[in-house]
């Protein structure tokens, strides 16, 4: 007990709080820039099981802002960087890792043992899932999300004095359009705001978990780090939302409400396109971004010029449209699809090329 | 009548924080229209209001020296 000795000995806190840490489960989804500073403050309080999900490598523009990693990591999945240094910090906590992306198929029984669920994805995709599957099984979740110089905290699905609970469904009921709100990717994220936001999110579970304080419930915290303002909205029932009551309705709803209207594919199924010759495959990053794909076979039109390009008519049937992480590639889809309709098949490669590096010819 | 306006993510990149003189509107959802109007970015966008900090739910009354926030939702991490 002496490695907590210095949160035992806080008022209202105490060995009763410290015991209720060591008895409890959570499920941090996102070892990303808030996922880092989250893990590692629940691991180092003494949470007794900490479940670690996600399926990315690390990256080399992750290391400004993903604090848990090096320089060596990169190219290695995260869950494992993380449970190593976790573990080296607090080898009483029970690590369990998940190295797969959260789907309609896992997710409720990956959550269903964890008493608090914390989301740090990156991508609304996600989120709505994360949302929909904790709500209908009714577990506490930590919602944390930042963009820029400023970050939102809420605590869904955990009932006020007065018997209310909200999800994010009732601030958002329906995901924004592919490509309508930038991702850090796009707009650039200060590593220290994902740092602060995951460290109160942290914050957040300590309290759920132990009961003191007032933890954010049925309310959004906005923090602006460039102001150092705060501004707090109370979130009430909208009732546009009924989460399913069943895993076979969960499985038949649509958690992201999107309609495509083009497919999303995978490196395998974009290879095998490639060998049409009227296939062709459409880089939307920006020009500084890495790894360099052969522009021979790759062509690249950055998503900003994009529109322009979109302008002129595109002779190949088949058009794959590539990113970093298969966000941009979606806007630029529903893009083209809404010009040519039908009339041309139209694929976005999923999770993108930082998912599938190795089915790439690179240069760099 | 006079409203404080704040703005937060990529709304404030068009949407400044201001004071707004607005005259004829008298509710939540005139205001939406109005704001929609003069800055024609918001329409394509998702976001919520919130009157006095509070999420506004269905149609409200605004009032002189009522605060009205934009919050869009954020999917980073």
């Amino acid at each position: 007990m002496e490695r907590y000795q210095r949160q035992l000995i806080l008022k209202g806190f105490g060995l009763e709080a410290q015991e209720r840490l060591a008895q409890a489960k959570v499920l941090v989804i996102g070892a990303g820039g808030l996922g880092c500073p989250a893990l590692q403050y629940l691991v180092a309080a003494g949470v007794g099981c900490v479940g670690i999900a996600d399926h990315d490598v690390v990256e080399l523009s992750n290391l400004q802002r993903q604090v848990l990693y090096t320089s060596a990591d990169v190219g290695t999945l995260k869950v494992e960087n993380a449970a190593k240094r976790l573990q080296q910090m607090n080898p009483e906590v029970k690590l369990l890792l998940y190295p797969v992306a959260v789907d309609k198929e896992n997710i409720l029984e990956t959550i269903s043992s964890y008493d608090v669920i914390f989301d740090g994805t990156d991508n609304f995709e996600s989120r709505y899932l994360i949302n929909d599957a904790c709500t209908m099984l009714n577990k506490p979740l930590v919602f944390a999300a930042v963009s820029g110089f400023e970050g939102q905290l809420a605590v869904f699905n955990v009932e006020d004095e007065l018997g209310i609970k909200t999800n994010y469904r009732d601030l958002f009921p329906v995901p924004p359009d592919a490509g309508e709100i930038p991702n850090c990717a796009e707009n650039g994220i200060l590593g220290v705001i994902p740092g602060i936001i995951g460290t109160m999110a942290a914050g957040e579970i300590i309290k759920l978990i132990t009961g003191i304080g007032n933890p954010l419930i049925n309310k959004l915290l906005h923090y602006n780090l460039l102001t150092q303002e705060q501004y707090e909205m109370n979130i009430t029932p909208s009732n546009e939302y009924e989460p399913p009551i069943s895993s076979a309705g969960f499985m038949n709803s649509d958690p992201e409400n999107l309609t495509h209207s083009f497919t999303e594919i995978d490196a395998a199924q974009m290879n095998e396109l490639r060998k049409n010759p009227s296939t062709i495959i459409i880089d939307v990053r920006e020009r500084h971004e890495f790894p360099k794909l052969d522009s021979g076979i790759y062509q690249q039109v950055p998503i900003s010029v994009f529109e322009t390009f979109a302008s002129a008519e595109i002779d190949a049937k088949n058009i794959v449209l590539i990113c970093q992480h298969g966000i941009r590639s979606v806007a630029a889809a529903e893009l083209l699809h809404q010009k040519y309709g039908e009339t041309k098949k139209i694929y976005s490669l999923k999770g993108g090329i930082s998912k599938w590096r190795s089915h790439f010819n690179h240069t760099t | 009548m006079q409203i404080e306006l704040i703005s937060f993510g990529k709304l404030s990149d068009f949407i400044p924080n201001q004071n707004l003189e607005i005259e004829g509107i008298e509710n939540t959802d005139d205001l939406k229209q109005y704001l929609e109007k003069i800055f024609p970015e918001l329409a394509a966008m998702k976001y919520k209001l919130a009157l006095n900090k509070n999420l506004v739910q269905q149609n409200s009354k605004i009032k002189n020296r009522d605060s009205i926030a934009l919050m869009p939702p954020f999917s980073g991490g």
